[in-house]
C-alpha cells in the first residue's frame, strides 16, 4: 500500500515539474498577447480548441506529432544516459535531404519496395551522422555536447550549398530539390492528414517503451545517466554503450527526418525543419516528458497541439503565430531548473523514524 | 590586389563581433560555466539597441538600453545556472531561442521584416578615420575606417588577458572555475564571481550585437548573428580558454567568413562551404587535444577522469 502511495506521489511530482513551467510560460505568454492587444484567455482557447476539440483538428495534430515523438525520443534516450546529443537537428535535416534525393532518383521503383528502402536509408543516415560524435566521445572522451551542437551548423551550411547548386530543381521558383516521386509519398488516410508515418512513430514509441522499462539496455541507460563512473566500475562497458545509445538516438532522428520528408514536405527546402527546427522541438519534448517514453508521448502531442494551434491563432486573432516560439523558449528556460524538489534526506529520515516507531509501538 | 585588401579589411570587419563574443564567453568559461547563450545575448543586444534607436533616434540611448538588457540577461542566466543550479546548457540554449522568439514576435507586431535605423544612424559616422593610418597606403586600406567597437575588440584581447591573469578578480574567476571547493575554503564567494563573469560576458555580447545591427547593417533582423555566438564557442574551445589563442582562432574564423562572402562573388556559392571552417576546426582541435591528453595520462599511468 505504502509502495503504491510512494509511486503515485513520485508520478505526481513528475507531472507537477512539467505542469508548473508550462503554466508559468503561459503567464509570460499572456503579457505578449496583451501587447498584441488581445485577450490572453480567448487566445489560449483558440490555440487549444482548434487543434484538440474537433476530430479534424485532432487528426492534424497527431500528424504533426509524429516527427516530434521520434525526435523527443531521440533526445530523451541520449539525455537520460547523460549524453548530450545536441545534434538531432542536424541528423534530421541530413536524413530529410538524402531521402529527398533518393526519393527522386529511385522513383521508378514500386511503392512497396521504395518506401521501406527510403525509411531504412533515413535511419542509416541519422546513424552515420551520429557516429562521428559517438566515436569521438567513446574513444577519446571528446565533449559530445559541443561537437554535436556545432556540427549542426556545418551540416546546414553544406546542405544549403548542395540544395542551391548540385541538386537544385531548376524549374522551382525558390531554392529546393526536386519533388520525390509519387511512389515515395506516404499517402494520406481518407481525407485526414494522417499517414503511415504516425503509426510508425507509435510502433517505435512502443519499442522504446519496452527498451526503457523492460530491457537490460534501458537499465544501463539509467545507470549511466545517474553515475557514469559507478556504472563503469560495476562492469558496464560504457564506451560501447555510449556508441550504441548515440546510434539509437541518431536512428530515431533519421527516421523522423525521412518520415517528415515522405509524409509532409516531399522536397528539401532550406526551411525543411521549420523554425526553430524539429530537433529543438524534440529537446523541449524530452525535457517536458522527463526523458520517459510515456512523458515524451504526452509532451509531443501537447506540443503538436500548440504548434498546429498557433496558425489558427494567427488567423482568428491579432496575435502573431510567433507566440508559439515565445512559449517554447520560455518553457525550455523554466524546465532547466527543478521546481518540485525531491524529498530531502532529512524528510526521508523523519519518515523512516516514524515508521520504525510505529512498528515498535 | 584590391581584392585581397578587401578580403583582409572585411576579415577585420567580421572578426570584431566574433572577438567580442569570444572574449565575453571566456570569462564564464574560465569560471567553469559553459555559456551556450552567447548568440542569444548578442542578438538581444542588437535587438534592444535597434528598437530603442528606432523609437528615440538616439544611439546613446540605444547603446545604454542594450547594456541594461545584457545585465538583466546575465542576471537571469546566472540566477538559473548558478543559484538554481540549472542545467546551464539548456538555460543558455533557451536564451538563444528566446532571443529569436522575442525578435520575431516584435517584428510581427510591428508588421515589418526588420527594424531599420538607417535614418537615425549615419553609417559614415560609425566608422573611425584613424589619422595615423590615413596616409599609409596598404595598411590604411586594411585597418582604417572600421567601427569603434571593432578597434575596441582588438584592444580588448590584451585587456582581457591582463584582467584574467594579473588582477585579483581574474585570479578569483580562474580559481572558481578550476576548483570550486578550494575557492570557497579560502573565502571566495564563488557564486558572486560566477555572476560577475557571466554578466561581463553578456555585456560584451551585447556590444557585438550593437556592432553588427547598428554599426555594420543599420538594421535588425533575427538572423544578424549568423551563428556568431557559436563560432565564438568554437574559438574558445579551440583556444583552450587562453585569451590570446582564442583570439587567434576568432581572427581565423573572421577571415574564413570574409573569404566565404567575397569569394562567393567570384566563384559562386561553393564559397559558402568556407563557412563550415569554424565548426569543422573545433572537431579537429578538440579531438587532437583529447588524444594528447589521453597519451599524457596513459604515459603517467593514470586512466582519464
Amino acid at each position: 500500500m505504502n509502495k503504491w502511495k510512494a509511486k503515485l506521489s513520485s508520478q505526481a511530482n513528475k507531472a507537477m515539474s512539467a505542469i508548473i513551467p508550462v503554466l508559468f510560460a503561459f503567464g509570460i505568454g499572456a503579457i505578449a498577447i496583451i501587447l498584441a492587444k488581445e485577450n490572453p484567455l480567448s487566445t489560449y482557447y483558440i490555440l487549444i480548441s482548434k487543434s484538440l476539440f474537433n476530430i479534424k483538428g485532432l487528426l492534424k495534430t497527431l500528424h504533426y506529432a509524429a516527427p516530434l515523438i521520434l525526435s523527443g525520443l531521440a533526445i530523451g534516450v541520449s539525455f537520460k544516459a547523460g549524453l548530450f546529443n545536441m545534434g538531432i537537428e542536424g541528423q534530421i535535416v541530413s536524413s530529410g535531404f538524402v531521402i529527398a534525393i533518393l526519393g527522386y532518383k529511385l522513383a521508378f521503383l514500386p511503392a512497396g519496395v521504395l518506401i521501406p528502402i527510403l525509411l531504412l536509408s533515413g535511419v542509416l543516415v541519422g546513424m552515420l551522422v551520429a557516429l562521428i560524435p559517438a566515436l569521438l566521445k567513446a574513444k577519446y572522451n571528446v565533449n559530445e555536447m559541443v561537437v554535436t551542437l556545432l556540427l549542426n551548423y556545418a551540416i546546414v551550411a553544406v546542405l544549403e550549398f548542395l540544395t542551391s547548386n548540385v541538386f537544385r530543381d531548376p524549374s522551382s521558383g525558390y531554392v529546393s530539390t526536386n519533388m520525390i516521386g509519387s511512389n515515395a509519398i506516404l499517402s494520406r488516410i481518407g481525407d485526414t492528414k494522417l499517414t503511415l508515418f504516425f503509426f510508425i512513430a507509435i510502433i517505435v514509441f512502443m519499442i522504446m517503451y519496452f527498451v526503457f522499462n523492460r530491457s537490460k539496455l534501458g537499465f544501463e541507460i539509467t545507470a549511466m545517466g545517474k553515475n557514469r563512473s559507478f556504472a563503469e566500475s560495476t562492469g558496464m562497458e560504457t564506451q560501447k554503450k555510449t556508441i550504441y545509445i548515440m546510434l539509437i538516438s541518431g536512428a530515431l532522428a533519421g527516421l523522423a527526418g525521412a518520415g517528415w520528408m515522405m509524409g509532409e514536405k516531399f522536397a528539401y527546402t532550406l526551411s525543411f525543419s521549420g523554425t526553430p527546427g524539429l530537433g529543438w522541438d524534440g529537446m523541449l519534448i524530452a525535457l517536458l516528458g522527463g526523458h520517459s517514453p510515456i512523458g515524451i508521448l504526452i509532451a509531443s502531442i501537447f506540443y503538436a497541439v500548440l504548434k498546429t494551434g498557433s496558425s489558427s491563432v494567427a488567423i482568428y486573432s491579432n496575435v502573431p503565430a510567433e507566440i508559439i516560439l515565445l512559449l517554447q523558449a520560455t518553457i525550455i528556460l523554466l524546465l532547466s531548473i527543478r521546481f518540485v524538489k525531491k524529498k530531502s534526506h532529512k524528510q526521508a529520515e523523519k519518515q523512516i523514524e516514524k515508521i520504525i516507531n510505529k512498528e515498535v509501538v | 590586389m584590391e581584392f585581397i585588401l578587401k578580403i583582409l579589411s572585411d576579415s577585420l570587419y567580421f572578426t570584431g563581433p566574433i572577438l567580442l563574443c569570444t572574449l565575453g564567453g571566456l570569462f564564464a568559461y574560465k569560471a567553469g560555466v559553459i555559456n551556450i547563450g552567447l548568440d542569444g545575448m548578442m542578438l538581444f543586444g542588437g535587438f534592444m539597441a535597434a528598437l530603442v534607436i528606432f523609437f528615440t533616434g538616439s544611439w546613446v540611448l540605444g547603446f545604454i538600453a542594450a547594456i541594461v538588457l545584457a545585465i538583466l540577461l546575465g542576471l537571469l542566466f546566472s540566477y538559473f545556472g548558478v543559484t538554481k543550479k540549472a542545467n546551464f546548457i539548456i538555460t543558455g540554449f533557451a536564451i538563444n531561442l528566446l532571443s529569436i522568439a522575442v525578435g520575431k514576435y516584435a517584428l510581427a507586431l510591428l508588421g515589418s521584416t526588420d527594424i531599420n535605423v538607417i535614418n537615425s544612424v549615419v553609417r559614415a559616422r560609425s566608422t573611425i578615420d584613424v589619422w595615423l593610418l590615413r596616409d599609409i597606403p596598404i595598411l590604411s586600406d586594411i585597418f582604417n575606417n572600421q567601427s569603434f567597437l571593432t578597434y575596441f575588440s582588438f584592444i580588448l584581447i590584451f585587456i582581457v588577458s591582463i584582467v584574467l591573469y594579473k588582477t585579483k578578480f581574474g585570479t578569483y574567476v580562474r580559481v572558481a572555475g578550476e576548483n570550486e571547493e578550494s575557492a570557497e575554503s579560502v573565502g571566495i564567494n564563488v557564486n558572486k564571481i560566477k555572476y560577475l563573469a557571466i554578466i561581463l560576458g553578456s555585456i560584451l555580447c551585447a556590444f557585438a550585437g550593437y556592432n553588427v545591427a547598428i554599426n555594420q547593417l543599420a538594421s535588425y533582423t533575427p538572423d544578424i548573428t549568423a551563428g556568431t555566438g557559436f563560432i565564438a564557442i568554437a574559438a574558445i574551445y579551440c583556444g583552450q580558454g587562453s585569451p590570446k589563442a582564442s583570439a587567434i582562432y576568432a581572427i581565423i574564423f573572421g577571415l574564413s567568413r570574409s573569404l566565404a562572402l567575397n569569394l562567393a562573388l567570384k566563384i559562386g556559392s561553393i564559397a559558402g562551404l568556407l563557412e563550415i571552417i569554424p565548426y569543422v576546426m573545433i572537431v579537429v582541435v578538440l579531438t587532437v587535444v583529447a588524444i594528447i591528453r589521453e597519451r599524457k595520462t596513459l604515459y603517467r599511468g593514470f586512466l582519464h577522469e
